[in-house]
């Protein structure tokens, strides 16, 4: 070995970095800042005219339709309707969904009958299934409900099924060893475990039941966003279609954020 | 209370992973099995828990469990099997709570066991936060809680590095000299074997049987890390073992 | 020996090419158009001037393109995918008109006194349940396909008439209309006769009136293209307007005036119209959705304006367009102007 202490340090080269990268963090005014960029462009390309009216309307006009919405007071008797049709129906279609999802996940029985079902009507476009629902239903809020219910069914199955198929078996093993009885292990470590399953399903579920909101009130409705949107479609109205798409683009962001504040305290025991 | 092995033996499927191990385990010792991967110890242990039946054989408890045991055969896992939703005082809570043990009774057990496993400042921690050894010990502490007749340890040292490893060791041997138990510990490692055993059982390579059963009449309180006379053993131990395990290895590669 | 090079030989093609239209009023020969179209009965203007070579002699080549609703039909008209089209006046429509995208170029389908025209009806269950008349059908669910449609536009004629109101029931499709109907869960409606017939027969529903006695001369369809064919593609649209006439005139003559053979008719309209079923059980439906289709592709002005007065009434159309945004009037004979 040579001495090294007799080299100069002007013998030696810098090792080059060669790390670093490929851990993407949140600039969150990232975001806010395309958003702008792409607005300002559209607006700048229909009021100069290379975009023409029936390609896209005037953000700016989009903004008047949607404030002009507000004061004739109709945003909030589409906002409420839609927003009872939602709520009603994804929890309707979740709480079922969570309660079949862990039957499937804790009985062979149950699992073996009901998998295939889930699986011939998980691939259903539910939107075909609406002449049905009105005929089952009636035309009514009632079939509006079983639609959105049905959306968000079965992917909350497959969401809380996987979830309890992948919570760690020894802590199941752990609670038979210490003699808990069957509900407490369902109860205390089943759910829980399957929790962060659960809810990144919920969030797949509930933008499809804001999809489907459209879909819902396609038959029947002569309030709410998606019959706004349908409207506004049908009279080739540019501005007010893009309005109900804004209302609704909200409501998913509405819905993501609501689910991570659940998701912040009911999981905060994950790092 | 004591356990007794009767002639068990199991199959799974075409493969005998064990044939008849006769065995006693009398209260307040601690009874190590050592043997090569393979072997059927943790299996083994599953058998003297309940959580599986044997093939043939049986298991059985000779006299009643002490005083207030609320869960006579309880299991320390390898991998601690804490929840981590919960801290460490809702850990050990949670065994206490199918017994109807609530409030301030459940406070006094907790903060006893949790002051012989020197948790006390630990209670409101989530397992997230806490080093190996220390959720091994939140283990101990939970399965201390429910008062057992007999401790069944799989592996509860393999998961930490080897310091830890000797820290927890003093902590289970200051345990048991303030408070004998029964265990059944089930180790690959056989320092920890001749430490904290007071008997050794070597079972062979599969189809596991018992090839001997070395006694160390030391007291556990007198061995230390490095005592010739447990290196004696456990060079003996390893003697004994080192055909099979170099055996049962070969054999895994030919599987 | 003669030369028969490649230059001469497209002249000689070009001149026989230029000879076999010189009855055609157009510059174009054998120009290649797409035109859309429902299997309606209502649509056999286009497919008898296509079967009988109306649209070739009138220098056309056309390729019809099918769909389903009219909607998307004025949409495709709008993005340049499809020419011509005929379908109602809806609120969609006028909306792409006032961007400068398509116009009105005549009329095709109107209510004709003395020809069986669109029902308004009452469903069984309704009917059951004490609704007699039209008029009581007042605070009812009456169903539309969408807001701005031709039935919306029917059933406020008709509810403006009668001093009712009614609740307009969105159901997007014919199909669910009839479901909804049949099972109650709507109380009216309007539909053209062939569809109302059988079914009132069948139960499914009582006709309570007509069209034609609440809406005199409804311009029902109209022809319809882009805006950029309308003035810059003068002679195509010409041309194509001739050979559609030519076909609602003999539509006419077989269907309504009994003056040319009706079996022959059938047989051509059933090759688009009813296509899966056998003739023998499409003819009746062929006949009985015989309707007067404008002879000459005469427009309706009055109609028009009717129509789009009250699109602008109920706010579903912006209130400054004019029928001169919508109606280009310089193609065909025009009455009510």
């Amino acid at each position: 070995m040579s001495d090294i202490s007799s080299k100069s340090p002007s013998d030696g080269r810098a090792v080059s970095f060669r790390g670093g990268g490929f851990a993407p963090k949140s600039r969150r005014w990232v975001g806010f800042a395309v958003f702008a960029f792409l607005i300002l462009i559209a607006e700048w390309g229909t009021r100069s005219g290379w975009i023409s009216a029936l390609t896209l309307p005037k953000p700016s006009d989009v903004l008047v339709t949607f404030h002009e919405l507000y004061q004739s007071g109709l945003l909030f008797k589409h906002l409420g309707l839609s927003l009872g049709r939602l709520v009603i129906g994804a929890a309707i279609g979740a709480s079922i969904g969570i309660s079949v999802g862990v039957l499937i996940g804790l009985f062979s029985y149950i699992r073996s009958g009901l998998v295939p079902v889930i699986a011939a009507i998980f691939p259903i476009p539910k939107i075909a299934l609406l002449p049905l629902f009105v005929i089952w239903f009636g035309i009514g809020e009632g079939s509006k409900y079983a639609l959105i219910a049905f959306g968000t069914f079965t992917p909350t199955v497959v969401a809380t099924y996987g979830a309890v198929d992948n919570v760690d078996r020894t802590l199941i093993r752990m609670g038979q060893s210490f003699g808990l009885s069957w509900w407490s292990i369902v109860r205390k470590i089943v759910l829980p475990g399957a929790m962060p399953g659960i809810l990144s399903g919920l969030r797949i579920s509930f933008a499809i039941a804001i999809i489907l909101l459209v879909a819902a009130e396609m038959l029947g409705a002569e309030y709410g966003i998606g019959a706004y949107i349908l409207e506004a479609g049908s009279l080739y109205d540019l501005e007010r279609l893009f309005a109900g798409v804004v209302i609704l683009s909200l409501l998913g962001v509405l819905v993501s954020g609501c689910i991570g504040v659940i998701e912040r305290r009911v999981l905060g025991w994950r790092s | 209370m004591d356990i007794r092995l009767d002639g068990v033996g199991h199959s799974y499927g075409d493969a005998e992973v064990m044939r008849d191990i006769t065995l006693d385990i009398a209260s307040g010792q601690i009874v190590c099995i050592v043997g090569p991967s393979g072997c059927g110890k943790s299996t083994l242990l599953r058998f003297i828990g309940g959580l599986e039946r044997p093939d043939h054989g049986r298991i059985l408890q000779i006299g009643t469990p002490p005083e207030g045991c609320l869960n006579p055969l309880t299991y320390v896992f390898q991998d601690f099997a804490l929840l981590p939703w919960r801290s460490v005082f809702g850990n050990i809570s949670l065994v206490l709570e199918d017994h109807g043990i609530r409030g301030k009774t459940a406070k006094a057990i907790i903060d006893d066991v949790l002051a012989r496993t020197k948790l006390t400042d630990f209670a409101s921690a989530l397992p997230r936060q806490l080093s190996g050894g220390m959720k091994q010990r939140v283990a101990i502490a939970r399965a201390l809680a429910v008062k057992p007749a007999v401790m069944l340890m799989d592996e509860p040292l393999s998961a930490l590095d080897s310091q830890t490893r000797e820290l927890l060791m003093d902590d289970l041997v200051d345990l048991w000299t303030r408070q004998p138990f029964t265990a059944v510990y089930v180790t690959h490692n056989l320092a920890e074997a001749v430490r904290l055993g007071h008997k050794v059982v070597v079972l062979s390579r599969r189809p596991g049987q018992i090839r001997e059963i070395v006694d160390i009449d030391k007291p556990l309180g007198d061995r230390e890390f490095g005592d010739a006379d447990l290196e004696a053993h456990q060079k003996h131990l390893w003697q004994l073992m080192r055909d099979e395990a170099r055996a049962a290895d070969a054999e895994l590669l030919h599987v | 020996m003669i030369k028969f090079n490649r230059r001469r030989a497209l002249t000689l093609l070009g001149g026989a090419a230029a000879a076999s239209t010189l009855a055609a009023p157009a510059i174009a020969a054998n120009k290649k158009i797409k035109v859309g179209a429902l299997r309606f009965t209502s649509h056999s203007g286009s497919f008898i001037a296509f079967e009988r070579g109306y649209f070739a002699d009138a220098g056309l080549d056309v390729e019809f393109q099918f769909f389903q609703a009219a909607q998307p039909m004025a949409v495709a008209i709008a993005s340049g995918d499809i020419d011509y089209a005929v379908t109602a006046i809806s609120g969609g429509l006028i909306s792409l008109a006032d961007k400068g995208a398509i116009k009105v170029i005549g009329g095709a389908l109107k209510e004709e006194a003395g020809i069986d025209g669109q029902k308004y009806l009452i469903s069984s269950g309704s009917y059951d349940a004490g609704v007699k008349t039209l008029k009581d059908l007042d605070g009812k669910k009456y169903a539309v396909t969408q807001a701005g449609s031709s039935f919306h536009y029917m059933g406020a004629k008709m509810a403006e008439a009668e001093g009712i109101s009614l609740r307009f029931t969105p159901l997007q499709k014919v199909g669910a209309i009839i479901g909804a109907m049949k099972s109650g869960q709507v109380d009216g409606w309007s539909i053209v006769p062939h569809i109302a017939k059988p079914l009132a027969k069948a139960g499914a529903w009582k006709i309570a009136g007509n069209v034609s006695d609440y809406i005199p001369d409804y311009q029902v369809t109209t022809v319809f293209t882009s805006a950029k064919n309308a003035a810059n593609e003068r002679g195509m649209t010409e041309s194509f307007l001739q050979g559609f006439s030519r076909g609602v005139d003999d539509y006419a003559a077989a269907m309504i005036d009994k003056t040319a053979s009706q079996d022959e008719m059938i047989d051509l309209i059933h090759k688009y119209v009813y296509t899966d079923r056998e003739r023998a059980k499409a003819a009746p439906s062929i006949i009985n959705g015989t309707m007067r289709l404008s002879s000459g592709a005469a427009l309706n002005l009055a109609s028009v304006q009717d129509q789009l007065s009250w699109f602008q009434s109920e706010g579903l159309v912006g209130s400054d367009i004019t029928l001169d945004t919508l109606v280009d009037s310089s193609y065909v004979e025009t009455t009510g102007a």
